[in-house]
């Protein structure tokens, strides 16, 4: 189980995460929406120390980690895999190389059981067939895959997508969704899932948490979203509901 | 303007506060394993192969500058020039062969090394290394600064040469030396030993300019101005860090002859 108590994180002046408390259980899909520049992948973040909170707790399986050395947080990291905004695929190696690099870090594993693995994540994203390119030579919705396929493959205990679909197109969005939903259902993954697409988490999600300037202003199941009279909520939900509307 | 100067010596000690969190990181990284000899070698072969050609052309020029311009000032003030050679000898393998090599390789290396640092960071590429259990620092710095201290040094063992061949032609064709009168002259101020000097300069320089650029690569900001800014800061910062070297090795090298 995940627990922020009370986050808060400053950057200068500016406070971006006002004192922020949730928890997320095991094998839950939350979706954290919110406008742009309201510490949604500042949140993502701070859970696996690539920042760190200014002040408040964060408990991860019993374990209090915001004070934790990078040394310490190797082992947070292990547990989880973080798909980025950007691709962040690294420019010198090839796809293959690219998605193995983890599983070359982590495991000691004979090549071959590699290569099955590679080609397993690849196949999850449906993306055989590129793995001796490089990076470069793919499109972004196709590197934004391999990234995916990059942090699938270590099977991480925790998914956290900082706006998985974004560029993307609406069948690999669609495909992505339906991945994140089947890795945890199958692989009981927990999965947080920042975005800005209230399509989808209304379609994937257990729960949803909307932010607005650093704070929560709504939280509850899909169903529960739906009926919201929060302004931002309503204004995420329109969209939506146009759509719903015009398909009948 | 006491406030200006007050902001400016707290972010100068912020950012020398920091660049030794980092230099003691790299430190304590160096011989921790895995050491990554392959992405040593292609740095090695990016700093040294590639800046060869660039490094023996200026000081080919330097060098030329350097003897006719001695030469031209001497008949001046004293109206003899018989020690241009060795004066032009003491300055190049001083001063002319690492420090020129250095500014140039700032220019070339440095100001690559930063932007490829910054955008590794700003595009999370830095942040996915931390997630794959990859301490960015070894894996980024290291191999680099293993390549910058050979790749310096060797540059500078090729530049000094360089620039004693060109003192030495152009004061055969323009000032009538001969062979045998300039290695004599030459022999009269230059010692084995200013070689030696001249590679712990070309060495400590090398190693100043991978950790100057991959610390402003590493607090790059997004976007291409953020690039920019990085990348323009790492050459001023290496430039001047070489100077102020220069000046300390120097001092200190001065104490031996």
């Amino acid at each position: 189980m995940i627990e922020f108590k009370n986050l808060v994180k400053k950057f200068g002046e500016r406070t971006v995460l006002k004192g922020l408390s949730f928890q997320i259980s095991e094998g839950e899909i939350l979706f954290i929406l919110g406008t742009s520049g309201t510490g949604k992948s500042v949140l993502l973040k701070n859970l696996v120390g690539l920042m760190k909170p200014d002040e408040g707790e964060i408990w991860i399986d019993g374990a209090e980690v915001q004070n934790y050395t990078e040394n310490q947080y190797l082992e947070i990291r292990k547990k989880c895999g973080m798909v980025f905004q950007h691709p962040a695929l690294f420019d010198s190696l090839t796809v293959f190389e690219n998605v193995a690099f983890g599983l070359r870090k982590h495991y000691r594993l004979p090549e071959e059981a590699i290569q099955q693995k590679v080609q397993k994540a690849l196949g999850l994203v449906q993306l055989s067939g590129v793995e001796n390119k490089l990076p470069t030579q793919l499109s972004y919705g196709m590197q934004k895959r391999v990234s995916l396929a990059r942090t699938v493959a270590l099977e991480p205990k925790i998914l956290l997508f900082d706006e998985p679909t974004t560029g993307l197109d609406p069948v690999t969005t669609n495909a992505v969704n339906q991945l994140i939903l089947s890795l945890s259902r199958s692989l009981k993954t927990t999965s947080i899932v920042v975005s800005h697409d209230m399509q989808c988490a209304l379609s994937i999600a257990d729960r949803i948490i909307v932010l607005d300037q650093g704070k929560i202003v709504d939280q509850g199941t899909p169903a529960e979203l739906r009926k919201s009279t929060i302004p931002l909520v309503k204004d995420f939900l329109s969209e939506v509901l146009e759509l719903e509307a015009a398909n009948g | 303007m006491i406030g200006v100067l007050g902001s400016h010596l707290m972010s100068g000690g912020h950012h020398i506060k920091e660049f030794m969190g980092m230099l003691s990181h790299t430190l304590t990284s160096i011989f921790r394993p895995p050491i990554r000899i392959k992405e040593t070698f292609q740095q090695l072969f990016f700093v040294a192969n590639g800046s060869l050609v660039i490094v023996v052309f200026c000081v080919c020029f330097a060098a030329m500058v350097t003897i006719l311009e001695s030469s031209f000032h001497m008949k001046i003030v004293i109206q003899n020039d018989s020690m241009v050679p060795g004066f032009a000898a003491m300055l190049i393998l001083r001063e002319l062969g690492s420090v020129v090599t250095a500014l140039l390789l700032t220019s070339r290396v440095g100001a690559g090394m930063s932007a490829e640092v910054g955008l590794m960071k700003i595009t999370e590429q830095v942040d996915a290394l931390k997630m794959l259990g990859i301490d960015p620092v070894q894996y980024l710095v290291v191999p680099r600064l293993f390549a910058c201290i050979i790749g310096a040094t060797i540059l500078t063992i090729v530049a000094d040469i360089t620039c004693i061949y060109s003192a030495f032609v152009i004061s055969e064709a323009y000032l009538g030396f001969t062979p045998a009168l300039f290695l004599t002259a030459m022999r009269r101020f230059v010692d084995f030993q200013d070689l030696i000097f001249s590679m712990i300069k070309g060495a400590a320089f090398g190693s100043v300019i991978p950790l100057i650029s991959c610390y402003y690569g590493f607090r790059c900001k997004p976007g291409a101005e953020g690039v920019g800014s990085a990348t323009t800061n790492s050459v001023v910062a290496s430039s001047v860090a070489i100077i102020v070297i220069d000046f300390i090795l120097s001092y200190i090298f001065s104490h031996f002859y």
